[in-house]
């Protein structure tokens, strides 16, 4: 039974294949800093299923945003946990991906021909960086409202298109709902996309090149 | 590259990967046990260390110091100490476009920059050079980003040691590393060196730097704090016109505003009929025209918006019986038989609730002020009479039981009313304020303790 079911699978998707492209490929000696990498894909997995849950109860307005991150803390069925994670799954992630670039510098695994790996590896960074920069926000509590205070205004330094880019950021000249709005659907919407998207291309790009090996002396 | 070098490259691959381990199960094994341990560590922290609470965003409290998130401390401490820097320190778009930009820039181009195929480090001693200085700066500032640039006694030293670590140790490191450019011996001291200057600078620091201080918001998270928080405001901030109850129609005893005819607030007219975003409004504007003063600090008065919506939760859960109050905490502990109570514990809490309201500056309440424990003890135009330890004639037990101060040269007049003015205070709050003063007004729990009795137990029979 299960034989045939698999059989019929196969023929339709070719889960042989599959196994052999994917999973049943040869790699270097892998250390543990090779983990890296996918703990940062499993962190983003994780703050994606947390986040789909808190948006069960969280209000992106300022009348009710902070009161609905109270309610799921205190009155939701392990709310506390779930945004314990996504909490401090923010955190862990930026190191994690963080000490991930390091580690790649440091081998100088970017070189030829994981060029592009690279290239698309600092696009997952800095989206990484949006996130957490977005996500902050949207607890609106006095901490989250006067960090995104300064830090659009750092981005409203920018020679000539400073006033255009904060105000594109604000929703305005001042923080205000529609700065919560916008951080909001960037946070669920537009910047996970993008993630989603690169670590597509950054993992067709590993499994294509296989993962570097340790460099040698000789390297 | 040319084809030679990429071929070399493929073929040492090939080697590798022959000598080399199954991605399925042996890499994706060691994936799955580091997923793992992160995990268990994010129930760990989630568990054990949670989310601070943090009180809700107020724009209106331009006194609230900003913080980024802490991975932009760094950015935000070096921005700051480049600002102190004369002449270029001005123009500030340097330090917050440019050179973060020049950085995300090289890092992103790397791969185009650093164009040979060696991989090993050794050979690799100029970048790794530049990103490890670039690290331990990110790391030390960071750590640093608490610790002021001008001390409180005027000192620039805080700051200048904090520039060096910052901003020139960095910048001599790498301008050495280009002077040293193919030597790998001298970039890995230079390297070494300005990252061991830069830890011991820190340490002196950090070391030097004045203890932070942890300013400690009270935040109520869960609904029956909500509401005793909301009561505590409401006592100070409102009881004096709309009274303990809000049932006040006609004003009394209140400088301006005597006899003013005013809606009872606890009434079905107001609580069905006004939303909380309006009674915010209400509350934080005020309602200039009929005499109430706002109270939200974007219109001038003490109140946050949070603090706000604590006195609309206990104004509803109080009074409007569409909703149903939980269990509250008393005002506080019940005493037992010879045990004495504590300013910090007992005395704090009932006078929030019943004296603060007048006994706080800009009130007409002959200069007694109740917002601290030395203000209670030495404050006041009859500061010497109102609080004597071990004294039952105290002025401020005479008065809390009804029994007004008459003033020793014209006896027909009253010195100090009764108090509180319009209402009577339970006998267990009196005999709280009774305990404490005949027991020479202890300050902490800990003092209360070592003056409190217990009674000797009854003997318990022996079989």
């Amino acid at each position: 039974m299960w034989k045939n079911l698999y059989a019929w699978l196969d023929e339709r998707i070719g889960l042989n294949d599959l196994y052999t492209n994917m999973l049943d490929r040869p790699e270097p000696k892998t250390s543990w800093w090779n983990t890296l990498g996918s703990a940062s894909m499993f962190l983003f997995i994780l703050q994606g299923l947390t986040g789909i849950f808190l948006t069960v109860y969280y209000t992106p307005s300022p009348d009710h945003a902070y009161d609905s991150i109270t309610y799921i803390m205190e009155g939701v069925a392990f709310g506390w946990l779930i945004r314990g994670i996504h909490h401090w799954g923010a955190t862990l992630m930026v190191l994690v991906v963080f000490i991930h670039m390091l580690r790649v510098f440091m081998t100088a695994s970017f070189k030829y021909p994981r060029e592009l790996t690279w290239l698309i590896g600092i696009g997952l960074f800095l989206t990484t960086l949006g996130m957490g920069f977005t996500g902050y926000l949207l607890p609106w509590n006095q901490k989250s409202f006067w960090a995104t205070t300064v830090g659009t205004q750092i981005a409203g330094t920018v020679p000539f298109l400073g006033e255009f880019i904060l105000k594109a950021l604000r929703g305005g000249p001042d923080l205000s709902a529609l700065t919560l709005q916008r951080f909001f659907s960037a946070h669920i919407w537009m910047i996970p996309a993008i993630l989603a998207a690169f670590i597509g291309i950054h993992l067709f790009l590993i499994i294509k090149h296989g993962e570097s090996h340790w460099p040698r002396k000789e390297d | 590259m040319n084809d030679e070098t990429k071929k070399k490259i493929n073929e040492k691959y090939e080697k590798e990967l022959a000598k080399g381990e199954r991605f399925w199960p042996d890499t994706i094994f060691k994936d799955v046990v580091m997923s793992l341990g992160i995990f268990i560590l994010l129930i760990l922290l989630a568990s054990f260390i949670g989310i601070p609470a943090e009180p809700k965003a107020d724009p209106s409290d331009t006194s609230y110091i900003p913080r980024p998130e802490w991975y932009f401390l760094f950015l935000f401490k070096f921005l700051a100490l480049y600002g102190q820097l004369p002449v270029i320190g001005k123009i500030e778009w340097i330090a917050t476009v440019l050179i973060p930009g020049v950085a995300i820039g090289l890092l992103t181009l790397i791969p185009f920059i650093e164009k040979n195929p060696n991989r090993y480090y050794s050979k690799r001693a100029m970048p790794i050079a530049i990103m490890t200085i670039m690290v331990v700066g990110i790391v030390l500032l960071t750590l640093m980003s608490d610790v002021p640039t001008v001390s409180e006694d005027g000192s620039a030293l805080l700051g200048t040691l904090q520039t060096l670590v910052g901003i020139f140790i960095p910048v001599i490191a790498y301008a050495l590393f280009f002077v040293f450019k193919n030597n790998t011996r001298l970039i890995t001291w230079t390297t070494g060196l300005a990252a061991l200057a830069m830890i011991l600078i820190s340490g002196t620091v950090l070391a030097l730097a004045p203890e932070a201080e942890t300013e400690e918001t009270a935040v109520a998270t869960t609904l029956s704090d909500q509401i005793l928080a909301g009561q505590d405001l409401y006592s100070v901030y409102c009881t004096e016109c709309h009274g303990e109850d809000g049932a006040v129609a006609v004003i009394q005893g209140v400088e301006g505003l005597e006899s003013e005819k005013i809606t009872p607030i606890n009434s079905r007219d107001v609580l069905y009929t006004i939303t909380d975003s309006a009674m915010a409004e209400v509350i934080a504007y005020g309602r200039p025209n009929a005499g109430m003063t706002p109270f939200g600090k974007t219109y001038g008065g003490e109140l946050t918006r949070g603090e706000i919506d604590y006195i609309i939760i206990f104004m509803r859960y109080m009074w409007d019986d569409r909703f149903e109050a939980p269990q509250l905490k008393p005002l506080f502990p019940t005493l037992a038989d010879g045990e004495v109570p504590s300013y910090d514990v007992h005395i704090q809490p009932i006078v929030k609730r019943y004296c603060v309201s007048c006994h706080r500056t800009g009130k007409d309440n002959n200069n007694f002020l109740m917002t601290s424990y030395d203000e209670i003890l030495n404050t006041g135009d009859n500061a010497a009479n109102n609080v004597i330890a071990g004294d039952e004639n105290s002025y401020l037990l005479q008065v809390i039981q009804q029994r007004a101060i008459l003033n020793p040269d014209k006896p027909d007049e009253e010195l100090i009313g009764v108090m509180p003015p319009s209402s009577t205070l339970k006998p267990n709050v009196v005999d709280a304020f009774t305990r404490w003063i005949m027991n020479g007004m202890p300050q902490t729990a800990e003092e209360a303790a070592a003056l409190s009795t217990t009674p000797a137990p009854a003997t318990t029979p022996t079989p």
